[in-house]
C-alpha cells in the first residue's frame, strides 16, 4: 500500500500521525482520571499504530509507473474491509442487545455491558462504522470513475477514511465507558464532534477536488447525491452538536439547547441523518452500482434528477414527526406530518426508477445474486419509505410510538435498504477494486443473499407483530375505565417475538460474516483478472434503448 | 418555538445552496446529453483519462526530442 | 437513393473543410451528425476511436442529438479522416452547418430557470403555510406570512415572466388566451396576500399564486421539450440536400462556394452520387439523374449535355458540368418553399382547443368574479373589504390550473407514445388536427413505395439473367442494383466500365455484353423494338430484357386498410405518370387517383378538399409535396424524405413502415377524446368550487387542495393513454438471450 506514496507523502503521514498522537498524549495527561483521559490513549495508541506503520515503510521503493494513469484505489480497499469488519462487529452487539431483551441476563452484570451502553455501540457500528465506511468507500470509487480522473492527493483519502474510523472507535469505546450525550445517533461527546467536523471537512474537500480535476465533463447523478450527503450531513452534525464542555479536560458537556428545542434539533437532525446518511448516500450507491451491474442505464436520468431535488427539498422538515404528542407545539407536529407524506412521491420515484430499470433484466436478477441485493434493497425502499409516510400520520402514530413497530420500521430499512444495497455494491465492487475476475464463492453470495433476505423478514415481521400488540394492549381499557394489562403482561406477550427478533438478527450477522470470509478468500485466492474495463460488456444491453421514459 | 429562528434560516440557506448549484449545473450544460450520460458510465476503462493539458505537454515535449 | 452525400465525392471533402471552425487555441471544432448513434456503446466506440488518434485533442458524443464535436489538434488540420475513421467503425457522419447548431436552447433554458425558481417558492411558502395551517398564530403567524411575502415577490416576479409577457401581447393584439386569466389570478392573489399581511389577517394566498405558477410552468415546459426533442431529433437525421457547391474559378479549376454565393451563369461539377445543387443545364457528360423527390418520378431518367434539372435532384452515375440557371435562393427548392409558405395559411387559421376554450373561460370567470364583488357589496352593505377578498378568491380558485395542463400533458403522453413507435411529433397541435382528418393523401415516390425499383416476374434465360447479374453488381444505378439481387449465379466479369446515361459494359464469358438502355444495347445485339429497358445483351448471343417495378413500402397496404376501414377516404396523389400511378393505386386498393400533379396541382387538390370542407392528412416525402404537406391541415413524412419535407410536416416517421400512420390517427383520436375528458373534469371542478368561492368560503388551504388536486386528476388522465402502449425497447433483450 506504501508502493503509492512519494517518500515526501510518506513523510507527511508521519508528520500528522506523530501530531495526533502528541495530542492523544496530551489528552490521555490532563484528562486523567476521566474517560477523556482514556480517550487521550486510544488516540495514542491508534496514531502511534499508523505512525509505525507508515515509518517502517519510508524507505520503501517509491512508485515507479505513472500514477496518473491509474485510479487510487488502496484507500477504496481498505474502506471495504473496515466497512466489512464494522459490519460484524455492529451486527455482533445487535444480536447481543437483541438476546438481552429476551434473556437479560446475558449481560453478566457488568457495568459496560448495559442494555443503556451496548445498543449505541450496535446502532453506532452499524450506521457509522458499516454504513459510513462503506459510503466513503464507494464514493471514493464512484467519483474517480465518473469523473475519470484520479483523486487529486494521496494522503488527505487516508486522513479522511482513517480519521473517521478513529471517530468511530472513540465513540464505540465512550459508549462502553458510558460517555454519552444522549441524543439518539449523536451519542459522542463535543471532542470527538469536534474531530468529525475536521474530517468531514477534509473530505468535502477531496471530492470538490476531484469533481474539479474531472475529465468527463458531464457530472453522473451519484455524485450530487454523495454530495448532499457530505454536506448536508456536515451542517446538521455542527447545529444538533452545538454544546458547552464541562472542562476542556472532560468528557461531559451540556447541549446549547433546552427542554422541547432541544428534542426539536436533535429530531431535526435524527431524520435528516435518515435522510441524508442513509438515504441519499446509499442512492447514490444505487444509481452507480446498480446499472453497471445490470449492465443497463438506469431507467430515467431525468427522474433520477428530479427525485434527487424532490427529497433533498422535502426531507428537511420531516424530523417533527417523531415527537408526535409531546411538547411541542401541534402546528409543528402537523407540518412534519404532512412533509413526511408528501416524501412518499419523490421516494417512490427513486425506488421505481431502479425497479423499472432492472425491468427487461430479470433473468440476470434471476441468476445473479448481487443484482438480486440490489433490486431487494430497491423494493425495502418502497416499502419502508411507504412504511414511514404512513407511521408519520398523528392517528397511525398513536398505536406504533414507543412500540417495536417503530424498531420494525427502522430495521426494514437499515437492513432491507441500506445494508442490502452496500452488501450488493461491495460483491460488485471487489472483483473490480482487486482486479479479480469473480467472487471467491457464488455459492457464498447465494447463501448470504437468502440469509441476509431470511433474516430482515423474521426480524420485520415479529417487531410488526410485537409493536402493533404492545400499541394495543397498552390502549385497552376495562369496563371500569382502567388499563386492562399491565407492562409486565405486555413483555410477556412480546417474548416469543423478542427471540424470533435475535434469530433473525443472528441469520443476518452470518451473513455478513460469509461476506467478510467471502471477499478476503477473493482478495487471496482469486487469480488476478486484468480486463480493459471494469465490466465485459458483451451482453444484449448495448441494443440501443428507445427513450422510453426520458 | 423560537429554536425556528436558527433553524429556518439554515434550511432557507440549504436550499439556497441547492438552487445554486442547479443553476451552475444548467448553465454548465449538464443536462445536454442525458440519456447518453445515463449509458456513459457503463462504458469507462478502468483507467482515468489523461487531462488534456498533460497531453499536450507530452506532445509538445515529444516534438521537441 | 437516401442516404447521406456520399463522402467520397470531392464535394463532400470540401464541405468537411468548410465547416470546421477554429477555436481560437490554435485549434479547430468540427461538429458532426452522426444519425448511427443509437446507444450507449456508440458513443463509447465513437469516443475511445477518435480519442486516440493523434491529430484529435478531443471528441465527445452526443447520444440525444446524435451529434459528434470534435476538436481537431491544429486550426487547419484536414477533417476527412476524422469521418473516414466514423465511416469506417460504421458510423456515417455529416458535418453540421454552423446556423444549425442551436445546442443551447435560450427558451428552454429560461423555462427550467424559472421552474426551479418556482419550485424552491412553492416548497418553502408551503412549508410556511402548513404551518399556519396546523395552528400557529399570532406573531408566528405573522413572522410567517412576511417571510412568504419575501419569498413570493422576487418568485413570482421572475417565474411569472413568461406568463405575464404572453397576456399582455395578447390583450394588446385584442385577443383573450389562457395567459390572461392566469396572470390576473396570480397578480391580484399576491396584491390580496400582501395586504392581508399589512392588515395582520388569516388568509394569504402567497402558495397558492407560486405552486400555480409551479404547476403551469411545469406544463409548459414539457410541451417545450417535447417540441425541443423533435426538432433536435429532425435536425439530426442526415441532411440531403447540399450546402454548397464545386464552381469553376476563372483558372479553371473547381473550388467550394457556399450556396449562396453560387450565381447564375456559374459552371458546376457534380459528381456521381452528388445532389443538384441548384438549377441547372448539363453542359457536359452523361449521366443518369434521380429525380424521385423533385417531380415524383420513380425511374432515373439518363441525361446528357442540354438537360435542365431541378436543384435536389440526385446524380446517380457520371460526373457532369453544368451550367448554374438561377442563384440558390431562385432555384425550385427555394420556389418549393416559397409555395410552402404561402400555402401555410390554412394552417395558421387553426385556433388551438386550450385557447378556444379560454376565449369562452375566461369573461365568464371574470363576469363571475365581478358579480361576487357587487353581490358582497350589496349585502355586507359596502364592507369593500371583505368582497374585494372574496372576489379575489373566485379568480384564484378559478384560475386555468387544471386547464392549463389538461391539455400539454396529454399530448407530452402522446409524445411518449408515438416516439416509442418511431413517429416524432412536432407539435401538440398537429395532434389536434390530427384527430379531424376524414381523408388521407398519400404521395407516391418514396412515399407509398420506397423509391428503389424491384424486378417484376422474370422469365428468360438462366445463363443471361446470370451474366446480366454479373454486369449489374458493379454498378449503382438503382435498375442495376435491382437486377444485382436476383438470386442465380453471376459468371466472372471484365473490363466493366459504367456509361453514364446508358449502361454499363463488359466482357462476360469472354463476350461483349452491355446492360442498359434499349437502343445502346441494340448497337452490339438485336434488341426487339417493342423492348422495355433495361435490356441485356450479349454480342453474337442473346437478350433480355427486364420488367421494373416500384417496391411497396412495407406497411403500405396495412396503412390503407386500415385508414379505409376507419371510414377515412385515400386518395393517391402524385407527380409520376398515370400508368404506374394506378398500377400503384390498383394493387393497394386506392379507388381515387389523381396522376401527373405539379407542385402547385398537389396545392390545388387540397385546396379543393378544403373548400369541400373536408380535412385532409397529407403524406409524402419529395421536395415536389412539401407545399403541399403545408397546405394540408395536418401531414406526415418519411424521414427517408427531403429536408424540405421533413420540415414541413408535421410528424416524421422514423421508421420504413408506413403501419405508423393509422397508429399515429387512432393515438390522436384517443389523444382528443382525453382531452375533453380533461376538460370536462376542470368544468365540473369549476361548477363545484365558484359556489363555495362566491359563498366566501375559500381559504387559502381550500384553494391549495383544489388545485393540487385537479391537477394531478387531469395528469392521472393524461397517463391513461400509455395503456395498451407497446413494451419499451428494451423489453427486447430478454428475449434475445440465449436459452
Amino acid at each position: 500500500m506504501m508502493a503509492q506514496l512519494t517518500r515526501a507523502e510518506r513523510t507527511n503521514a508521519m508528520l500528522i500521525t506523530g501530531i495526533g498522537a502528541l495530542v492523544g498524549l496530551a489528552m490521555a495527561v490532563a484528562g486523567r482520571g476521566d474517560g477523556f483521559g482514556a480517550h487521550g490513549w486510544v488516540v495514542l495508541a491508534f496514531c502511534a499504530l499508523l505512525f509505525f506503520i507508515v515509518a517502517g515503510a519510508l524507505e520503501a521503493p517509491e512508485p515507479v509507473e505513472d500514477r496518473a494513469s491509474a485510479y487510487y484505489d488502496d484507500p477504496t480497499r481498505v474502506g471495504i474491509l473496515l466497512a466489512l469488519v464494522w459490519a460484524v462487529v455492529g451486527m455482533g452487539m445487535g444480536v447481543w442487545v437483541a438476546s438481552l431483551l429476551a434473556w437479560p441476563d446475558l449481560r453478566f452484570d457488568a457495568a459496560w455491558s448495559s442494555f443503556g451502553r451496548l445498543r449505541p455501540v450496535h446502532t453506532s457500528g452499524v450506521i457509522f462504522g458499516f454504513g459510513g465506511n462503506a459510503l466513503i468507500a464507494t464514493s471514493f470509487h464512484i467519483m474517480q470513475r465518473t469523473s475519470r480522473a484520479r483523486m487529486p492527493n494521496q494522503v488527505l483519502p487516508w486522513f479522511v477514511l482513517l480519521g473517521f474510523n478513529l471517530f468511530c472507535i472513540v465513540a464505540a469505546s465512550g459508549y462502553l465507558m458510558g460517555i454519552t450525550q444522549s441524543k439518539e445517533y449523536a451519542e459522542p461527546e463535543w471532542y470527538a464532534d469536534l474531530w468529525l467536523v475536521v474530517v468531514w471537512v477534509a473530505y468535502f474537500i477531496l471530492y470538490m477536488r476531484t469533481l474539479a480535476r474531472r475529465n468527463e465533463p458531464h457530472i453522473y447523478v451519484a455524485n450530487w447525491y454523495y454530495l448532499s450527503f457530505i454536506l448536508v450531513v456536515a451542517i446538521l452534525h455542527i447545529i444538533n452538536n452545538l454544546a458547552v464542555p464541562v472542562s476542556w479536560t472532560g468528557a461531559k458537556s451540556y447541549s446549547a439547547f433546552a427542554g422541547v428545542q432541544d428534542a426539536m434539533v436533535e429530531w431535526w437532525y435524527g431524520h435528516n441523518a435518515v435522510a441524508f446518511f442513509l438515504t441519499t448516500g446509499f442512492l447514490g450507491m444505487l444509481y452507480y452500482f446498480l446499472p453497471k451491474r445490470a449492465e443497463r442505464p438506469i431507467y430515467s436520468y431525468r427522474l433520477s434528477i428530479l427525485s434527487f431535488w424532490g427529497i433533498v427539498f422535502f426531507y428537511i422538515w420531516v424530523g417533527s414527526h417523531h415527537l408526535h404528542y409531546t411538547a411541542l407545539p401541534n402546528w409543528v407536529q402537523n407540518l412534519g406530518m404532512t412533509f413526511s407524506v408528501m416524501l412518499l412521491v419523490p421516494s417512490w420515484a427513486s425506488a421505481g426508477n431502479a425497479l423499472m430499470t432492472l425491468n427487461g433484466a430479470w433473468h440476470k436478477v434471476r441468476d445473479d445474486a448481487t443484482l438480486r441485493f440490489m433490486m431487494v434493497a430497491a423494493v425495502f425502499y418502497g416499502l419502508s419509505t411507504f412504511e414511514g409516510s404512513f407511521m408519520a400520520i398523528r392517528p397511525v402514530n398513536a398505536l406504533s410510538h414507543y412500540t417495536d413497530w417503530t424498531v420494525g420500521h427502522v430495521h426494514a430499512g437499515a437492513m432491507g435498504w441500506v445494508a442490502m444495497i452496500t452488501f450488493g455494491s461491495i460483491y460488485a465492487l471487489t472483483p473490480v477494486l482487486w482486479r479479480r475476475e469473480t467472487m471467491y464463492s457464488w455459492k457464498a453470495v447465494e447463501w448470504h443473499f437468502w440469509l441476509a433476505l431470511a433474516g430482515t423478514v423474521i426480524y420485520v415481521f415479529a417487531m410488526w407483530n410485537s409493536g402493533i400488540t404492545q400499541g394495543l394492549m397498552w390502549r385497552t381499557y376495562t369496563e371500569s375505565g382502567t388499563l386492562a394489562y399491565s407492562f409486565v403482561d405486555t413483555l410477556i406477550a412480546m417474548h416469543p417475538f423478542y427471540i424470533a427478533r435475535a434469530f433473525g438478527g443472528l441469520l443476518f450477522l452470518a451473513g455478513a460474516c460469509i461476506c467478510l470470509w467471502n471477499v478476503v478468500m477473493t482478495i487471496r485466492h482469486v487469480p488476478v483478472h486484468v480486463s480493459a474495463r471494469d465490466y465485459p460488456t458483451d451482453s444484449e444491453a448495448n441494443e440501443p434503448a428507445l427513450p422510453a421514459a426520458e | 418555538m423560537t429554536i425556528l429562528v436558527l433553524l429556518i434560516p439554515v434550511t432557507l440557506a440549504m436550499g439556497g445552496i441547492g438552487l445554486a448549484a442547479f443553476f451552475w449545473s444548467l448553465r454548465a450544460g449538464q443536462y445536454e446529453d442525458l440519456s447518453g450520460d445515463a449509458e456513459r458510465i457503463l462504458h469507462d476503462d478502468d483507467r482515468p483519462l489523461k487531462p488534456a493539458r498533460q497531453t499536450d505537454d507530452q506532445k509538445t515535449g515529444e516534438t521537441a526530442t | 437513393m437516401t442516404g447521406p452525400v456520399g463522402f467520397s465525392s470531392p464535394l463532400a471533402r470540401a464541405e468537411v473543410l468548410a465547416a470546421r471552425r477554429p477555436d481560437g487555441q490554435g485549434r479547430s471544432r468540427l461538429l458532426l451528425s452522426v444519425p448511427g448513434i443509437r446507444c450507449g456503446s456508440c458513443v463509447a466506440a465513437i469516443e475511445r476511436t477518435l480519442s486516440s488518434r493523434a491529430d484529435v485533442a478531443s471528441a465527445r458524443a452526443n447520444l440525444t442529438l446524435k451529434r459528434v464535436s470534435v476538436v481537431l489538434e491544429s486550426a487547419d488540420a484536414d477533417p476527412s479522416p476524422v469521418i473516414d475513421a466514423l465511416t469506417a467503425l460504421g458510423f456515417p457522419a455529416t458535418p453540421v452547418e454552423p446556423g444549425a447548431v442551436e445546442a443551447d436552447d435560450p427558451a428552454g433554458r429560461e423555462l427550467v430557470r424559472a421552474l426551479a425558481i418556482a419550485g424552491f417558492g412553492a416548497m418553502n411558502i408551503m412549508l410556511l403555510s402548513v404551518g399556519v395551517w396546523s395552528g400557529a398564530e399570532g406573531r408566528l403567524r405573522l413572522g410567517f406570512h412576511i417571510l412568504s411575502a419575501l419569498i413570493a415577490l422576487p418568485v413570482v416576479a421572475v417565474a411569472g415572466r413568461p406568463f405575464f409577457r404572453s397576456a399582455i401581447a395578447a390583450l394588446r393584439a385584442g385577443r383573450m388566451n389562457m395567459d390572461v386569466p392566469i396572470a390576473l389570478g396570480v397578480s391580484l392573489a399576491v396584491l390580496l396576500s400582501l395586504f392581508e399581511t399589512a392588515q395582520g389577517g388569516a388568509h394569504v394566498f402567497f402558495d397558492a399564486a407560486v405552486t400555480l405558477l409551479f404547476f403551469l410552468l411545469a406544463g409548459r415546459w414539457l410541451d417545450h421539450l417535447m417540441r425541443e426533442r423533435a426538432r433536435s431529433a429532425v435536425t439530426g437525421l442526415a441532411r440531403l440536400s447540399p450546402a454548397g457547391a464545386m464552381v469553376r474559378q476563372a483558372d479553371g479549376t473547381f473550388a467550394y462556394l457556399p450556396l449562396a454565393d453560387v450565381r447564375a451563369g456559374d459552371v458546376l461539377s457534380i459528381a456521381e452520387g452528388e445532389p443538384v445543387p441548384v438549377d441547372i443545364r448539363i453542359l457536359d457528360g452523361h449521366t443518369d439523374l434521380d429525380r424521385a423527390l423533385v417531380t415524383g418520378e420513380a425511374m432515373p431518367v439518363p441525361a446528357g449535355p442540354g438537360f435542365e434539372a431541378e436543384a435536389g435532384t440526385r446524380n446517380l452515375t457520371g460526373t457532369v458540368q453544368a451550367q448554374a440557371l438561377r442563384s440558390a435562393d431562385a432555384s425550385f427548392l427555394a420556389q418549393m418553399i416559397g409555395m410552402q409558405a404561402a400555402a401555410e395559411g390554412g394552417r395558421g387559421r387553426y385556433v388551438r382547443i386550450a385557447d378556444r376554450a379560454a376565449r369562452l373561460y375566461a369573461p365568464v370567470v371574470h363576469v363571475a368574479a365581478l358579480a361576487t364583488f357587487a353581490g358582497w357589496l350589496v349585502a355586507t352593505a359596502g364592507d369593500w373589504q371583505t368582497s374585494a377578498f372574496v372576489a379575489i378568491s373566485v379568480l384564484i380558485i378559478t384560475c386555468p390550473c387544471a386547464l392549463g395542463l389538461a391539455v400539454p400533458v396529454a399530448h407530452v403522453v402522446a409524445a411518449g407514445q408515438l416516439m416509442r413507435r418511431g413517429v416524432l411529433m412536432k407539435d401538440g397541435a398537429a395532434l389536434e388536427r390530427l384527430a379531424e382528418i376524414d381523408r388521407a393523401v398519400f404521395d407516391k415516390t418514396g412515399t407509398l413505395t420506397t423509391g428503389l425499383p424491384r424486378l417484376g416476374p422474370a422469365t428468360g434465360d438462366a445463363q443471361l439473367a446470370g451474366a446480366a447479374r454479373a454486369l449489374a453488381l458493379r454498378s449503382r444505378h438503382p435498375a442495376s442494383r435491382a437486377i444485382a439481387a436476383l438470386d442465380c449465379r453471376a459468371p466472372e466479369a471484365t473490363d466493366v466500365t459504367e456509361v453514364p446515361g446508358s449502361g454499363v459494359e463488359g466482357t462476360v464469358d469472354g463476350k461483349r455484353a452491355r446492360l442498359g438502355r434499349a437502343d445502346w444495347v441494340g448497337e452490339i445485339a438485336s434488341v426487339p423494338a417493342d423492348a422495355q429497358s433495361p435490356v441485356f445483351g450479349m454480342a453474337d448471343g442473346g437478350t433480355l430484357s427486364f420488367a421494373l417495378e416500384e417496391t411497396l413500402r412495407p406497411g403500405a397496404a396495412e396503412a390503407v386498410r386500415r385508414m379505409t376501414a376507419g371510414g377515412l377516404g385515400v386518395t393517391l396523389l402524385s407527380g409520376d405518370t398515370a400508368a404506374r400511378a394506378d398500377l400503384i393505386a390498383g394493387r393497394l386498393g386506392i379507388g381515387d387517383v389523381r396522376s401527373g400533379a405539379t407542385p402547385a396541382g398537389k396545392i390545388a387538390a387540397l385546396e379543393e378538399m378544403r373548400c369541400a370542407g373536408g380535412h385532409t392528412l397529407m403524406v409524402g416525402d419529395g421536395l415536389n409535396d412539401a407545399p403541399a404537406l403545408a397546405a394540408a391541415h395536418v401531414s406526415m413524412a418519411p424521414g427517408s424524405g427531403t429536408d424540405a419535407g421533413r420540415t414541413a410536416a408535421d410528424f416524421v416517421l422514423l421508421r420504413d413502415s408506413l403501419a405508423a400512420v393509422p397508429e399515429t390517427w387512432t393515438l390522436a383520436r384517443d389523444t382528443a377524446r382525453i382531452v375533453r375528458q380533461n376538460f370536462a373534469l376542470a368544468v365540473i371542478y369549476n361548477c363545484a368550487a365558484i359556489p363555495l368561492a362566491v359563498a366566501g368560503l375559500v381559504t387559502p388551504l381550500v384553494a391549495a387542495l383544489a388545485m393540487s388536486g385537479s391537477s394531478i386528476l387531469v395528469t392521472l388522465n393524461a397517463l391513461r393513454l400509455n395503456r395498451g402502449a407497446p413494451a419499451p425497447a428494451r423489453m427486447q433483450d430478454a428475449e434475445a438471450v440465449p436459452a
